[in-house]
């Protein structure tokens, strides 16, 4: 009853919360729809590396206004 | 009934990664962009820190090595963010680090910056020009 946690807290998705550390570095950043953008339907490693994981989890994409990189994905390992 | 002394891990881990992507305008030869971070490093343990980068792979890594700034701006970052793979993909050519756990899973703005300046010599040799 007198605990200080919220009984309510918003869900916030991965991309979502990267979106607010970008904010707070300046970064306009903005979150996609899942499964909406190329990069996340072909392979997201070249395999010429070793460490290159056999199964990922894909968390979206953030687009991202006025620097040279264009989007970025979040992964999951597993 | 015992107990599984080796359980098989299934499912996804806590082990994330964020993938900085430039987006090839054109065609782009796959093995000219591959790079990598080749660290030389001072110390041990928790005061282990970067002394000196070496960038190995394809063409890209002859134009990464040849930026000293880039190398000044790595130096100066922690041990674990100093590791930098430069992928090309199909879709786009990927710059990221090591897996992090969710909890360290964190941008700072020098880490950024060294992404950024990346992937500026990566447009410049996809041919397109850098913001």
């Amino acid at each position: 009853m007198h605990d200080s946690e919220p009984d309510t807290f918003p869900l916030k998705s991965t991309r979502e919360q990267f979106c607010e550390l970008f904010e707070k570095i300046g970064i306009n950043a903005e979150p996609e729809q899942i499964d909406t953008d190329e990069v996340e339907k072909g392979d997201y490693y070249s395999k010429y590396f070793s460490h290159s994981p056999a199964m990922v989890t894909n968390h979206g994409c953030l687009k991202i206004k006025g620097t040279n990189i264009d989007i970025v994905q979040i992964i999951q390992k597993g | 009934m015992s107990q599984d002394l080796e359980p098989v891990p299934w499912g996804a881990q806590d082990r994330f990664q964020a993938h900085y992507i430039v987006k090839p305008v054109g065609q782009m030869v796959l093995d000219e962009l591959l790079a990598r971070t080749n660290l030389t490093t001072s110390g041990h343990f928790a005061t282990k820190k970067v002394a000196s980068v070496e960038w190995v792979g394809g063409d890209l890594a002859r134009v990464l090595n040849a930026d000293d700034e880039l190398r000044n701006m790595i130096v100066k970052l922690s041990y674990k963010d100093a590791h930098i793979w430069v992928e090309p993909t199909k879709n786009g050519v990927r710059i990221h680090g090591k897996w992090k756990s969710s909890y360290e899973l964190q941008i700072s703005k020098e880490l950024f910056q060294v992404y950024d300046r990346i992937a500026s010599h990566i447009k410049r040799n996809l041919g397109s020009p850098p913001v």
